[in-house]
């Protein structure tokens, strides 16, 4: 992990500047502050998301998979197309892309990487519990909540938090109802019913449809906008793992992100200054594409912060480049930073948490991962 | 006839877990087993029972006035909900959606969210009164995830069948508030012990269970000419500020309509007031008297009106409460009963519209056995109607979610509230038919296409929790349903599935797994 600082980003120095809210001299800290964290579950690529277009590595790595048409943030990076709000939030200096950060895990186990992302430890098996619930506990009130449909491990380990999931929340998958039709055709009870049902189904969704990722983002913001709300959310999204023709998959997935951002923006409403968004993911993928236009397992991910208290319009971590001699194992994007560093920072600083309490008991045995500094407003 | 243990455990039981379909013998042998002993009861062991819920709702009422007199703001309450002993807490149970107003108005999931009780976990108890509130409705989603917990676990899946059937036949709708905290202790104290019994004791320890006395008014009923009434008189009660209470006739009518002879039973309105009469002062403990009683029913001879009874024709002397248990045992033993209960049963497990000559069988075996109701069990499974091929019953949702637990291997928390919230959404919210008749019984009544369609949702929404690593989704299918369900078009879309939650889908969603057959 002594990645070469290559200086492109000016995130973590101390240079403080102008906060984006006018009359805002300092962001309140520890007692109205909220954090929610969404966990896109899969490995979000984020080199789809962030292309480092300006590298040549890039296009000669992706090819006919490489964005060809980014929103070009900063001289290096660009967000992909489909990011419009987030391209909005960057540039009110609300959104803050940070590259090559990861849990501390090596392997290439979905399941087993977002253990370790939730129970806060070097491995797996660390805890039985999460860091966002140990969070919760090491507060002095407030709570913590969850649209999931189970209590997830990043919240577990509080009785102060719960989860809420609407009975009925995704819409029909279109291949289970092909399935599904030559089967019910051949119930003659039952096969008008079905064919009046998928048709009923489709009279009555309104213009928002699916219970998906913008509609859980603007549910956890409105829940913890109010005065008691929790402080502590928690937001998740599978689908990201994108091993075959990942283009359109994420043109529809980011479009998704980028929906739910604006969504929880608006669900925050006047607690948006003291709101940090952590957009996370288990790990990255492969820096090449590979033989079906998608990309496998890999290492180095990204993070997204955002909200009122952040100091974005820039872009954090330490790049640790495409060449060849760069990549982890020769195959992907290295991890030149610990998650559990960013989340130490945020408790602290915004949540407002003793030192000692996050060290001890939120995320034990890591004192050697120092907090990272300089994301936040002032 | 050969009795297949595919039928035995999906159309009999309440559909296989894996490994239910290798049990030894055919499906009849099966069933009779079941029949044998009263299986285990683990599940309920630690909930309290109704005397001890009521001693804990009236301290929650105590604590209520108590508030109220310290000048804290007033609890809003329903127009027209009168305090009294009678009445409850608002909200003490309601998962998302549950309440009536929200499933019938459409709502995004962000409005449903705002609805949302906050959970107990989100703040302190601002009162003693609102702690007793919270901890009275932890009891209730611990009774009901205990229910669902049992069912989807339970090795004698007829018997939790047969437990379900009579909880629906003696309906208590938990949307009548006075009734709510009660409706599980009922099936738990008045149905459970006598499910194998006879159908007497079993109709007596529903009619004098508090869930019962309550929903149906009987608890308020007193005779017109019983002491009660007549010291109202004195004290010149009925233009003061309190109505004069009086004779209430709605236990006694579902009774004869509904629990006994059926609508075409046979008696008239004469019988309903003559058997109201008998069963004045079947009542609950008060405030007062739930403290030194210790039980749940009460028979106050103050309230019970004097006198010889006249029901169908025959004569019952003044007993007190004897008088009362006199019609009930008569009634429970009466032709007409046997067969109103066992068309019911026979709809229930045979056919929607089952075949007359069956019913009269059955009808039969109960009369000869006096009422015993394995006789009458016995008799529906020895027949051949039972076990025909045609013979299938389109799945309540209650059954289809029970059913894919049991399938899943889903584990129930402890306290349910996703799956309570997904049954009331899928149209049947747990203890609340919102009618003394009960839920519906025939497909027609719940083959819907919006229905239908939820339940292709739902099925989504269980496949997501699947253990995957336990089998393929074909080969459950086929460990659930036998092989001669799982074929054609449906296993291949099985084996083909492109994930294991995609399979999982496909066989809750299929038609297959929509009948008990």
């Amino acid at each position: 992990m002594d990645a070469q600082r290559r200086g492109l980003l000016a995130a973590f120095g101390a240079s403080a500047l102008l906060t984006l809210f006018p009359g805002a001299t300092r962001a309140a800290t520890g007692h109205d502050t909220r954090l929610l964290l969404v966990l896109l579950r899969g490995g979000l690529d984020g080199l789809h998301l962030l292309p480092p277009y300006a590298d040549p590595a890039y296009a000669r790595l992706r090819g006919e998979g490489a964005v060809d048409d980014p929103i070009r943030i900063d001289a290096s990076f660009g967000l992909h197309p489909a990011m419009q709000q987030a391209a909005t939030m960057y540039r009110a200096r609300e959104l803050m892309p940070i590259v090559a950060i990861a849990p501390p895990y090596r392997e290439r186990s979905h399941f087993d990487a977002q253990d370790c992302l939730e129970n806060g430890t070097a491995s797996p098996t660390g805890a039985r519990d999460g860091w966002l619930g140990r969070c919760v506990q090491a507060m002095p009130g407030g709570a913590g909540f969850a649209v999931a449909a189970v209590m997830p491990l990043a919240l577990r380990g509080s009785e102060r938090a719960s989860n809420w999931w609407p009975p009925l929340p995704k819409d029909v998958d279109p291949q289970l109802l092909q399935r599904l039709q030559p089967l019910y055709a051949a119930d003659p009870r039952l096969s008008e019913t079905f064919e009046r049902s998928t048709h009923a189904a489709t009279m009555t969704r309104d213009g928002k449809g699916a219970f998906a990722l913008p509609e859980a983002m603007r549910i956890a913001a409105q829940r913890m906008s109010a005065v008691d709300g929790p402080r502590i959310g928690f937001v998740e999204d599978s689908g990201w793992d994108t091993h075959r023709n990942q283009a359109p998959l994420l043109q529809r997935k980011l479009a998704e992100l980028d929906q739910g951002l604006a969504a929880a923006r608006e669900g925050f409403g006047a607690a948006w200054p003291r709101t940090v968004i952590a957009v996370v993911t288990e790990f990255g993928r492969t820096a090449a594409i590979n033989g079906t236009g998608g990309t496998d397992h890999g290492t180095g991910g990204m993070a997204l912060l955002c909200g009122g208290a952040v100091r974005g319009g820039r872009i954090g971590g330490d790049w640790p480049g495409l060449a060849p001699a760069q990549l982890n194992q020769g195959r992907d994007l290295r991890a030149t930073r610990d998650l559990r560093g960013l989340f130490k920072s945020v408790l602290t600083e915004h949540i407002g948490l003793a030192e000692s309490a996050v060290e001890s008991r939120v995320f034990p045995a890591s004192r050697a991962v120092a907090p990272m500094a300089g994301w936040r407003a002032t | 006839m050969s009795a297949s243990k595919a039928t035995a455990a999906n159309r009999f039981g309440l559909g296989a877990r894996p490994g239910e379909l290798d049990r030894a013998g055919d499906g009849r042998q099966i069933l009779l087993a079941q029949l044998r002993e009263p299986p285990s009861q683990a599940e309920f062991r630690d909930l309290p029972g109704s005397a001890a819920t009521l001693q804990r709702e009236y301290e929650q009422q105590r604590a209520n006035r108590a508030n109220r007199n310290a000048d804290a703001p007033p609890k809003s309450r329903k127009p027209g909900m009168a305090a009294s002993s009678e009445s409850m807490p608002e909200s003490t149970m309601t998962a998302p959606g549950t309440d009536a107003a929200s499933a019938r108005r459409r709502r995004t999931a962000a409005d449903r969210v705002a609805s949302t009780p906050n959970d107990p976990a989100d703040r302190e108890p601002a009162t003693p009164a609102e702690a007793l509130r919270r901890e009275l409705r932890r009891q209730q989603l611990a009774e009901f995830a205990a229910r669902y917990r049992h069912a989807a676990s339970t090795d004698a899946p007829f018997v939790e069948r047969l437990t379900q059937f009579w909880s629906n036949h003696f309906a208590v709708s938990i949307d009548k508030g006075n009734a709510r905290l009660y409706a599980g202790s009922m099936e738990r104290e008045a149905i459970r012990p006598h499910v194998l019994g006879r159908f007497e004791d079993l109709l007596l320890a529903v009619e004098s269970h508090p869930a019962m006395l309550r929903y149906l008014d009987n608890a308020v009923s007193i005779g017109d000419d019983s002491r009660a009434a007549q010291r109202a008189q004195r004290m010149g009660g009925g233009n003061g500020d309190k109505p004069r209470r009086g004779l209430n006739e709605n236990l006694a009518r579902e009774i004869l309509e509904l629990h006994t002879l059926g609508v075409d039973g046979g008696y008239r309105q004469d019988d309903v007031i003559e058997l109201a009469r008998a069963i004045t002062g079947w009542s609950t403990p008060g405030p007062r008297d739930a403290q030194t009683l210790d039980a749940s029913f009460v028979f106050r001879a103050n309230a019970h009106e004097p006198g010889a009874r006249r029901v169908l024709g025959r004569s019952y002397a003044e007993g007190g409460v004897e008088q009362g248990r006199a019609v009930l045992a008569d009634l429970a033993r009466h032709p007409a009963t046997a067969r109103h209960l066992s068309f019911k049963l026979a709809r229930h497990f045979v056919a929607d519209e089952p075949p007359p000559a069956l019913v009269e069988r059955m009808a039969q075996a109960y009369l000869r056995d006096d009422g015993d109701l394995r006789a009458l069990y016995r008799s529906l499974i020895e027949s051949d109607e039972a076990w025909s091929p045609a013979a299938r019953k389109f799945k309540t949702p209650n059954d289809f979610v029970i059913s894919a637990l049991r399938a899943g291997e889903l584990p129930v928390g402890n306290e349910a509230r996703a799956l309570i919230g997904l049954l009331a959404s899928l149209g049947q919210p747990v203890f609340t038919p919102r009618s003394p008749a009960g839920f519906p019984d025939t497909a027609a009544d719940w083959s819907n296409p919006d229905g239908l369609y939820k339940r292709i949702q739902a099925a989504q929404l269980f496949a997501a929790r699947i253990d995957a690593q336990a089998s393929t989704p074909y080969q459950r299918a086929l460990s659930v349903l036998g092989s001669d369900a799982v074929n054609g078009d449906f296993a291949i879309g099985l084996r083909r599935a492109g994930s294991a939650s995609e399979g999982y889908s496909l066989l809750f969603a299929s038609p297959a797994f929509q009948w008990r057959c």
